[in-house]
């Protein structure tokens, strides 16, 4: 779509082959003898001692999943444990040279990974920084309980490798004491001090979110690399795929410019244990062999991509240090498959019916922990006494370790009965913040030499002019104005921000919201995507763990389902689950189709507002649409905004005052009265509102009714007071949107109003709207959506019958059993 | 052979488009695909570029215009060629005239949206049962307590809800059409008791028991603003009740009397004249005196007068409830206000709180705001006694319409030139009309006069009255 970029058909069209450099395959052989004089035998003995306490950690969770006991110690885990016993000299190898600036990102079985990773930060950390750590972290709360371990572990680093694990357990357990108050568990479990961040339940989760945190790096100019570890069972899942497109656009050596310009800093570490829940990637369920191919086709540098010997950790730290060559260097991004095996079940309730036991036994021949410590002794780095003693050590630490994470009083869990809102208090963080960092916003223009801002310098922002007369669409202020002045003032205030989507830049949106926010804004903090629902949202994600903030858009709200994962399982859960530790500060912007048939023209607000964690809210006036972007782009919470393309061309109507060019704010959650009126409420969601107040003047100018026509704005929350009030007076209600009516969060509010206004109501608080169908033609659309005759229609068969009326549509009893039954 | 460039229509729904910078004027040579003109639609801006080689021998539409999608826009040819075929509707030519605007799309106007909401009307008259059925409808939770309430008797009820369904208006009509339980059998009256009273009605004896009835004290106290409440209810006493029936019955809906007095208006005239005076020799700049910037109407004196009167004749700063009066601690005036849409009445709130100027100042605000219809609905509720002036309109006397559930209305009547017997002469003076109407259901005819009365006599000594509050 760039403009500076030509496509010529003679080049397209011309002849001429693709070629492929050789991709590696377990090139590197060392052993410890050949790699003697450049590792001390501290340093050997090190990677012993990690690879060493990762498999007993995971032991001991296993012992206790099956037997209840580990040396002594009796205890219960109903929780999940995936255990990656068997692939620890991959995790070692990795963090190797890792610093506690770069972060990884995990899988559900990440146990190793992040403790490898915590291993090799405490080793790079001082002494004084360590304790800094342990003491500021919650407040000292975890630090408090291994403190007693002081005089056991001597040394300021013991003590942070006994801290790290009580942490990790702890938060295995579900304690309050965990790293993040026993929210995440096994599969979330992470600690940012050392670059930790978070492992994910969801298959190939980490993904795109790696991609957002890259990109953060990147974009913020921070040190550091991004380590994604996903399995070679997560080849199988779209957003991986997503991820790695985002992670590969030409854009970054292309179109960025000066220090942007180069590649992601991002390693796809593909930890190739060879099993995909039961089903065997290769040979079985996948096609490419070895996932290092899958790099030839992603980009001319084939992603860099070698196959390691994950059962060799000399093989993945020499490999690691080449790649991390790269990254530093912006050559990025980089894809490994680190071949390792595991010997334990996908879980506890795995039966290994799909392997042979000589298969499992074959690999523990070739255990890569033994195999390791017969090359140090056979090369004289270590006796066996030493390794002996390093065994025995392991086994006390992670002893003491489970002593103190089973104690009910030293490691509690969270007591919900005595603070009932514990968890509510960490749903949303509730801050409004500006600006992320205090960095100048990178820019290109002043704001007001800015053309668009020129343009509508002249536009009228109210919708009638001095003698009420409309004002023409091309003269006045319109929604889609409003959401660039919204956007453009966030940019100029906070300089972490970022917004991309899949017409972003020189197009301007589709709806042409971002028109003119092309000259104003450079390229790495406006950009167009791939058409990657799923990464689009899911680096949101990834950015915003990171420390930023990012306005992604998904054009059309029927794409949600494309963004499914990132939408309901990442993007709202991520606050709570890291007990507060993480902040969201994403908005995510969803434009509500109309004119456009089955697939173009769905209201999703109600699959959102179904999901705790997620703001949701749909504005129908300019006025709003900048004062509740405003609130959004400043807030620290995930906020789903929705717009109707309904709307974009409109003026205000409303606040006769105009929409003021300066910033405000709007605060989520507060319906308004649109129109007031005393018998009868009409509640509307989003572009619904229009068609009520059509409604309503025609219910007061035929037949007198005096329809309260209020507008809800936002979803979640909502204040129920002002709806209370009204419908307390009126004793009516209808409630209406464009949404299928079946599940739809009319219900909800239904409900509600029906529970809190029951001894006021005159007859039932009864919702409208769209039918349950496939939304038809732009020309049948009429007969889909809520029409100004439907409101009437319902008011007359459902709540008070008006004399002499004749109804279109039908919303009698027999008529809603009947669509009820045959699934309408 | 010219060729006219025309507005192109980037999109179906694409009407007109703004021109927005021109690169090109009249006389100039252009090539083909030389650029002409910039135009913006809602959405975006494109350049329109030469389909040909030539002179640009005519221009229509100026910057800024908005044009209608496929209108001539100007016209390329040779020099000299005649382009007036090409002229476009509404445009004069070379862009020296006016071109034709584009039409406004929208016909709404903001009344649309944001109508006045009147109040609401009885939708469809919900009929009344002839005689009392037994009560086996589905009630809604609302019209249960609307029937509670106003002791409807729900056997006349006829549900004209869905399904049969009494709701709120059908109990509306019962009580309309009179089926209620006396109100002394009221608060302990339940559906379906046989009344034997008069149609039906349930009365006390019907409930086999006598309910106390609480004798209150009427007087209002004095209070500073922030601790009084907004109104207190007293229950009425047995005979006022009674009174109440009995006035009811005898005068249908209600029982108005109206009262008719005139007042000595030489202190007012004298007032507005000092006023006017000192105005003159310009000393509403020098002492910026609110009072003397606006000199108060006639009117602004009587809204002041009522609102320092009233507060000491509580029964006519009420509402009349059916089975209680509504004695208000505040004063909120009523201005009976003739506008095109037929009486509205807006509310100066808290009137004994403010000053005259604020009093005149806010009852012209509401008068012109009701005048053009765009008053808040909320500004024209909870009024506790109403003014109306037809002074003006040159009338002597009539009978002002009480506006329920207030008890009072006072109409104000032009000034007359009266007579006065002083030492056995005629002398003559300016004397003001007052009518007061009240319902005496709630209020009896002599507190009433009382109220008339003491208002006379505060506007005989208007200025002292000022001085004194």
């Amino acid at each position: 779509m760039p403009k500076s970029q030509y496509i010529a058909p003679e080049d397209v069209r011309s002849q001429s082959w693709i070629e492929f450099d050789k991709i590696p395959v377990n090139i590197y052989q060392k052993t410890v003898k050949d790699e003697k004089d450049n590792f001390s035998k501290d340093e050997f003995l090190r990677i012993y001692h990690d690879m060493r306490m990762i498999r007993e950690f995971e032991e001991m969770l296993m012992a206790i999943k099956v037997a209840s006991n580990y040396n002594g110690v009796e205890y219960n885990n109903p929780g999940p444990a995936h255990l990656s016993i068997g692939q620890e000299a991959s995790a070692v190898g990795q963090a190797y040279h890792l610093t506690p600036n770069d972060f990884i990102f995990g899988s559900h079985r990440s146990h190793g990974e992040l403790l490898a990773k915590s291993f090799s930060a405490i080793n790079k950390m001082d002494d004084a920084e360590l304790q800094k750590v342990m003491e500021g972290y919650m407040d000292g709360r975890a630090y408090s309980v291994v403190e007693p371990l002081k005089d056991k572990r001597n040394t300021v680093k013991k003590m942070a490798i006994s801290y790290i694990l009580y942490g990790v357990l702890a938060e295995i357990f579900a304690k309050e004491t965990g790293f993040n108050q026993g929210l995440g568990g096994s599969m979330h479990s992470y600690f940012l001090p050392f670059g930790v961040y978070p492992n994910n339940a969801i298959v190939g989760g980490s993904g795109d979110i790696s991609v957002g945190a890259a990109l953060f790096k990147k974009i913020n100019q921070q040190d550091g690399i991004v380590v994604a570890n996903i399995g070679d069972g997560a080849l199988g899942c779209g957003p991986v795929w997503e991820a790695f497109m985002m992670a590969t656009m030409d854009q970054y050596k292309e179109l960025w410019e000066g220090d942007m310009k180069g590649g992601l800093p991002i390693l796809f570490n593909i930890t190739n244990n060879q099993y995909a829940m039961g089903g065997q990637p290769r040979g079985e369920t996948m096609g490419f062999q070895y996932p290092a191919r899958i790099g030839a086709g992603l980009n001319p540098e084939q992603m860099h991509a070698e196959r390691i010997d994950g059962y060799n950790p000399l093989a993945v730290i020499e490999a690691m240090e080449r790649k991390l060559d790269l990254l530093r260097n912006k050559r990025g991004p980089v894809l490994l498959d680190v071949v390792t095996y595991r010997y334990s079940g996908h879980s506890p309730s795995d039966a290994n019916s799909y392997r042979e036991q000589t298969e499992i036994e074959a690999w523990q021949k070739v255990d890569s922990i033994p195999a390791f410590a017969r090359q140090l002794v056979e090369a004289g780095v270590a006796s066996e006494n030493e390794i002996k003693a390093i065994d025995e050590e392991v086994v006390d630490v992670i002893t003491d370790t489970i002593r103190l994470a089973v104690d009910p009083v030293k490691s509690p869990r969270m007591d919900l009965s005595k603070d009932p809102s514990a968890i509510e208090r960490l749903m949303f963080s509730n801050l409004n913040l500006p600006a992320l960092s205090d960095a100048k916003p990178d820019m290109l223009l002043a704001r007001e030499d800015v053309p668009r801002v020129k343009q509508l310098s002249k536009k009228l922002r109210y919708a009638y002019d001095d003698e009420g007369k409309a004002v023409s669409t091309n003269r006045v202020y319109q929604f889609r104005d409003a959401i660039f002045e919204s956007v453009l003032d966030a940019f100029y205030t906070d300089p972490t921000l970022i917004a991309y989507g899949e017409e972003n830049r020189d197009w301007g949106g589709a709806f042409a919201c971002y028109r003119g926010l092309t000259e104003a804004v450079p390229y790495h903090r406006l950009f167009n995507s791939p058409i990657s629902e799923g990464a689009i949202v899911g680096s949101a994600v990834g950015y915003a763990m990171a420390g930023g903030r990012a306005l992604v858009e998904l054009m059309y709200s029927d794409f949600l389902g494309r963004a499914g994962d990132e939408v309901f399982n990442q993007l709202p859960k991520w606050q709570a689950m890291s007990g507060g530790m993480l902040k969201m500060p994403v908005v995510v912007r969803v434009s509500v189709g109309s004119k456009y048939g089955a697939q173009h023209s769905q209201d999703w607000t109600s699959l959102c507002t179904h999901i705790p964690g997620l703001k949701v809210v749909f504005p129908a006036t300019p006025y709003d649409a900048k004062g509740m972007l405003t609130s959004a782009l400043r807030g620290t919470d995930p906020v789903i905004f929705f717009e109707s393309q309904r709307l974009y061309g409109i003026g205000e109507e409303f606040v006769t005052s105009g929409v003021p060019e300066e910033s405000y704010e709007i605060p989520l959650g507060e319906p308004v009265v649109r129109r007031q009126g005393s018998d009868v409420t009409i509640l509307t969601i989003g572009a619904t509102m229009y068609p009520a107040l059509k409604a309503a003047a025609e219910m007061q100018e035929k037949y007198s009714i005096s329809a309260e026509v209020i507008d809800a704005r936002s979803l979640v929350p909502f204040n129920y007071d002002l709806v209370l009030e009204s419908v307390k007076k009126t004793g009516k209600c209808i409630v209406a949107s464009d949404a299928c009516a079946r599940g739809s969060y009319l219900n909800d509010i239904a409900r509600t109003l029906q529970e809190l206004a029951f001894d006021y109501l005159d007859a039932p608080v009864t919702i409208l709207g769209s039918r349950n169908w496939i939304t038809p033609a732009h020309e049948l659309e009429e007969e889909f959506f809520p029409q100004p005759s439907w409101f009437i229609d319902i008011y007359h068969q459902r709540i008070a019958p008006i004399e002499g009326y004749s109804p279109t549509q039908s919303f009698t009893d027999i008529e809603m059993l009947r669509r009820s039954k045959y699934g309408f | 052979m010219a060729t006219a460039v025309i507005m192109p229509r980037q999109g179906q729904s694409v009407e007109s488009c703004l021109i927005g910078e021109w690169h090109v004027k009249k006389g100039d040579q252009v090539k083909k695909d030389d650029p002409l003109f910039t135009y913006e639609t809602d959405k975006a801006t494109f350049d329109e570029v030469s389909p040909v080689d030539g002179e640009i021998i005519a221009v229509f539409f100026e910057e800024g215009d908005d044009v209608p999608v496929l209108l001539n826009v100007l016209v390329i040819g040779k020099a000299g060629e005649d382009w007036s075929e090409f002229i476009p509707e509404g445009a004069t030519a070379d862009g020296a005239g006016k071109p034709a605007p584009a039409a406004d799309k929208k016909a709404d106007t903001p009344a649309a949206s944001q109508a006045v909401a009147a109040p609401a009307q009885a939708q469809a008259v919900a009929p009344v049962s002839a005689s009392p059925t037994a009560v086996d409808a589905p009630i809604s939770p609302r019209a249960r307590t609307a029937a509670y309430k106003n002791k409807a008797d729900l056997r006349y009820a006829t549900g004209s809800g869905p399904g049969g369904r009494i709701i709120e208006r059908d109990v509306d009509a019962v009580v309309a059409a009179g089926h209620i339980a006396t109100s002394a059998a009221g608060t302990d009256y339940t559906a379906g008791i046989a009344g034997s009273g008069i149609g039906g009605r349930v009365r006390v004896d019907d409930l086999g028991q006598v309910p106390a009835i609480a004798l209150t004290d009427t007087s209002a106290a004095v209070a500073p603003l922030s601790q009084l409440p907004e109104y207190e209810d007293k229950k009425l006493s047995g005979i006022r009740k009674i009174i109440g029936e009995a006035m009811h019955s005898s005068l249908s809906d209600m029982a108005q009397l109206t009262l008719n007095t005139s007042f000595d208006a030489t202190d007012i005239i004298d007032f507005r004249n000092r006023l006017k005076a000192a105005k003159a020799k310009g000393l509403d700049q020098s002492l910026g005196f609110s009072l003397l910037a606006k000199v108060p109407t006639f009117n602004d004196i009587i809204l002041y007068a009522v609102s320092r009167t009233v507060l000491k004749y509580p029964d006519c700063n009420a509402h009349f409830l059916g089975d209680a009066m509504r004695f208000f601690n505040r004063v909120h005036l009523g201005v009976a206000v003739d506008t095109p849409r037929g009486l509205m009445v807006p509310v100066v709130r808290n009137a004994d709180t403010m000053s005259i100027s604020e009093i005149g100042a806010e009852a012209a605000t509401l008068a012109e705001a009701a005048q053009q219809g765009s008053i808040n609905p909320d500004l024209l509720n909870g009024s506790t006694i109403t003014i109306s002036n037809l002074g003006s309109l040159g009338i002597e006397s009539f009978t002002p319409v009480i506006n329920p559930p207030e008890t009072c209305l006072l109409g104000v009547n032009n000034i007359n030139t009266r007579l006065r017997m002083v030492d056995g002469e005629a002398v003559p003076y300016q004397a003001m009309g007052l009518s007061l109407t009240f319902d005496h259901r709630a209020v009896d005819g002599a507190p009433a006069a009382r109220f008339l009365q003491g208002l006379v006599k505060n506007l005989e000594n208007f200025q002292l009255l000022m001085m004194e509050n």
